[in-house]
């Protein structure tokens, strides 16, 4: 709440400011966005929140958005749903019928998201879902949501061909999951993809999440004598995971773990483990898309992100900014605000972004490009596919 | 060939489980203080641990005694300053008082060293002993016999030492004990910081083979609390044999009903225990 009444005092300023002179008489685009800044996933809300702020910091110093003959300045306006999704959708309802916003960001994750998407259809209020991956969150038929992430199958699809291609010899796979919504969700589609490629799956387990020890379904899972082994979880459940694999000499041809080993944090605390790993992330600091947004290019977001943050942004950090810029390239192009001119640019899409270029499907999600493959190889991050931003070939063998 | 290495694992794990419950069960057991900050100072010895093997190279398991030292001295500070004021309460007072206390450890942390996990990665790797086809990673046993060695030597110094009878017997009737002329006042200080020195020495054992973040405090304290009422209240010996039951549980769980389910037997059987033995596996009434 704080927060919001610091913005109201800045957009008085910037009235009285505007007032002593005359010409500039602006208009300004808002934008709704509730966020988890405290609670469970208060680290998460925190990192689109400073997605967010650079993007902004950005358009504004510019003079804000052209839309027509006019520039908007765009407000953001944030409040704080504390980690619980009832009030994530109770917060976009104010923000649409109290605040008056133009366009909405989702609240973090798929669950939250679909909540409130649901609001904004009834307004009929564009929203841009930041970080929702589950098909399940657009088959409702909604024509304002539009989400960045791309299905949760395109993370298990190019690694299981890659594989397919280059080591015919695999035909074993084991997969271990930690039992939570998303990594399961993930899990799931390792195994369509594997099946479909006739691959056998000769293990299938879950782990419950809080799990300290992953050594007794290691123990099975080498007994299984996989060549491909995949687990899918978060990073301290994978630091653990990926540490007793090289003790119980786990073997096979290729280690996926999903998510994780693209961030420093991960490879600094398994050392060498790390070797040969793959994985797949909507955007990594290491992509180089050249983009038509206000950052030009990846490398340029990551060196900005950097010099206001300090550290390199992470998917969330920068979906928080990509959704930003998607916002502005459809506002531009529309050449207004109008909600139903901005929907018409959303749809048809063909956006290039810092972040991937980026257009949606029918259902809304975006459909538009592949997350890439990373391999971890002498403890830098190496993307392998796709070919066109490949940085290193793709190597097999597990370390120990 | 399988069943002896989930057994392995299953010691191995239990090793370490009996290091994390030590502490706790001594200051539950004595103070009668559900110690919530038991986590907290697990995880801040494991991070003195990891700074002084970034900065100084010290081996974490030589290191152990000395962060148990530091968590020593901030137990005794902290039980003279903010528990003492209400020991003798009913335990719901301290649970809260500890669980404030905590919050705000916790939250200190997460400031200080954010919450990145860390580990402590020992080069050249220790590896791992193989007898016959079984395998024992080095770093477990190491952590599992350096800590039984830390809970062997408190056990003597409760059984043998003069400030360890007073502890005894201040567990046992705190009025007698005052007529007998103990400090009961500084000998609820030193037990606590007792359980702080198990718990800084247990987190240091622990930072090469767990991650380090301030958020994993909780899964260690319910691991403590759980060990603690298998085992049983106020036994050393119980707490060693509540670590090792529990890890050797969850291993063979984890075998016969699939990992998933590994938590839902280990906790299905300490209830059926908590109502066939309330006790404990090796519950007493008095610390001995």
């Amino acid at each position: 709440m704080k927060l919001k009444t610091l913005l109201t005092v800045s957009t008085l300023a910037t009235a009285l400011v505007s007032q002593a002179l005359p010409a500039a008489a602006q208009e300004t685009l808002k934008i709704g966005a509730p966020l988890p800044l405290t609670g469970a996933l208060s680290p998460e809300g925190i990192k689109l929140r400073q997605g967010y702020e650079l993007w902004l910091d950005k358009v504004n110093s510019a003079g804000g958005i052209k839309a027509g003959d006019k520039q908007l300045k765009v407000e953001l306006l944030f409040y704080d749903y504390q980690s619980v999704t009832p009030k994530a959708v109770q917060l976009a309802e104010k923000l649409i019928s109290d605040d008056k916003v133009d366009l909405l960001f989702s609240p973090f994750g798929s669950g939250a998201a679909k909540a409130v998407s649901a609001v904004a259809e009834k307004y009929g209020v564009p929203l841009l879902a930041s970080s929702a991956s589950s098909a399940e969150v657009f088959d409702q038929g909604y024509k304002n949501l539009f989400g960045l992430y791309t299905d949760n199958s395109t993370l298990s699809e190019p690694i299981a061909s890659l594989i397919q291609e280059r080591l015919p010899n695999v035909k074993r796979v084991a997969i271990l999951a930690r039992n939570d919504l998303y990594p399961l969700s993930l899990a799931n589609e390792f195994e369509k993809s594997a099946k479909k490629r006739g691959l056998e799956v000769v293990f299938f387990e879950k782990y419950p999440i809080g799990t300290l020890d992953h050594s007794s379904a290691l123990t099975q899972l080498r007994a299984a004598r996989p060549d491909w082994i995949v687990i899918t979880g978060y990073i301290n459940d994978l630091i653990i995971a990926r540490k007793q694999a090289g003790e119980l000499r786990v073997r096979g041809q290729v280690l996926t773990l999903i998510n994780g080993p693209a961030y420093s944090e991960w490879i600094n605390a398994v050392g060498p483990l790390a070797e040969n790993v793959t994985t797949a992330s909507w955007f990594h600091p290491v992509l180089n898309y050249k983009s038509e947004d206000v950052f030009g290019s990846t490398q340029n977001f990551v060196a900005e992100f950097k010099k206001k943050f300090g550290t390199e942004p992470d998917f969330t950090q920068a979906s928080g900014a990509a959704v930003g810029v998607i916002a502005q390239l459809a506002v531009e192009r529309a050449g207004t605000k109008n909600r139903d001119a901005v929907r018409d640019q959303l749809v048809k899409g063909n956006f290039k972004t810092f972040f991937a270029p980026v257009s949606f499907g029918p259902t809304g999600i975006a459909n538009s490009y592949i997350p890439p493959v990373f391999q971890i190889q002498q403890g830098k991050v190496q993307v392998v596919l796709p070919a066109e931003i490949a940085t290193s070939e793709f190597r097999t063998g597990i370390g120990h | 060939m399988l069943l002896l290495q989930v057994l392995t694992n299953g010691l191995a794990l239990g090793g370490l489980y009996a290091c994390i419950a030590v502490g706790f069960s001594l200051v539950w057991g004595v103070l009668n203080v559900i110690n919530i900050l038991h986590g907290s100072m697990i995880v801040l010895g494991g991070y003195l641990a990891f700074f002084a093997h970034q900065y100084f190279g010290i081996n974490p398991f030589l290191f152990a005694p000395f962060a148990g030292a530091v968590l020593f001295v901030i137990g005794f500070a902290i039980q003279r300053l903010a528990i003492n004021p209400v020991m003798g309460r009913p335990v719901l007072i301290t649970l809260v008082l500890t669980f404030g206390i905590n919050l705000f450890f916790d939250n200190a942390m997460l400031a200080a060293f954010n919450a990145d996990y860390r580990k402590v990665i020992i080069d050249p790797p220790l590896g791992v002993f193989e007898i016959g086809s079984v395998l024992l990673p080095v770093d477990r046993l190491y952590a599992t016999l350096l800590g039984l060695a830390l809970v062997g030597a408190l056990w003597l110094l409760l059984r043998g030492t003069q400030l360890g009878r007073a502890i005894v017997a201040v567990r046992m009737d705190r009025d007698a004990a005052a007529l007998m002329g103990i400090d009961v006042r500084l000998t609820y200080a030193v037990a606590f910081a007792l359980g702080a020195f198990m718990a800084g020495a247990a987190g240091a054992l622990l930072s090469g083979i767990f991650p380090i973040s301030p958020v994993s405090s909780g899964s260690y304290l319910g691991k403590a609390f759980v060990i603690c009422v298998l085992g049983g209240l106020g036994s050393i010996p119980g707490v060693v044999a509540g670590g090792f039951a529990l890890g050797v549980i969850e291993s063979f769980g984890a075998l016969a009903f699939g990992p998933e389910h590994a938590l839902t037997i280990s906790f299905g059987l300490l209830l059926v225990l908590l109502i066939l033995r309330p006790q404990g596996l090796l519950g007493v009434k008095g610390f001995n």
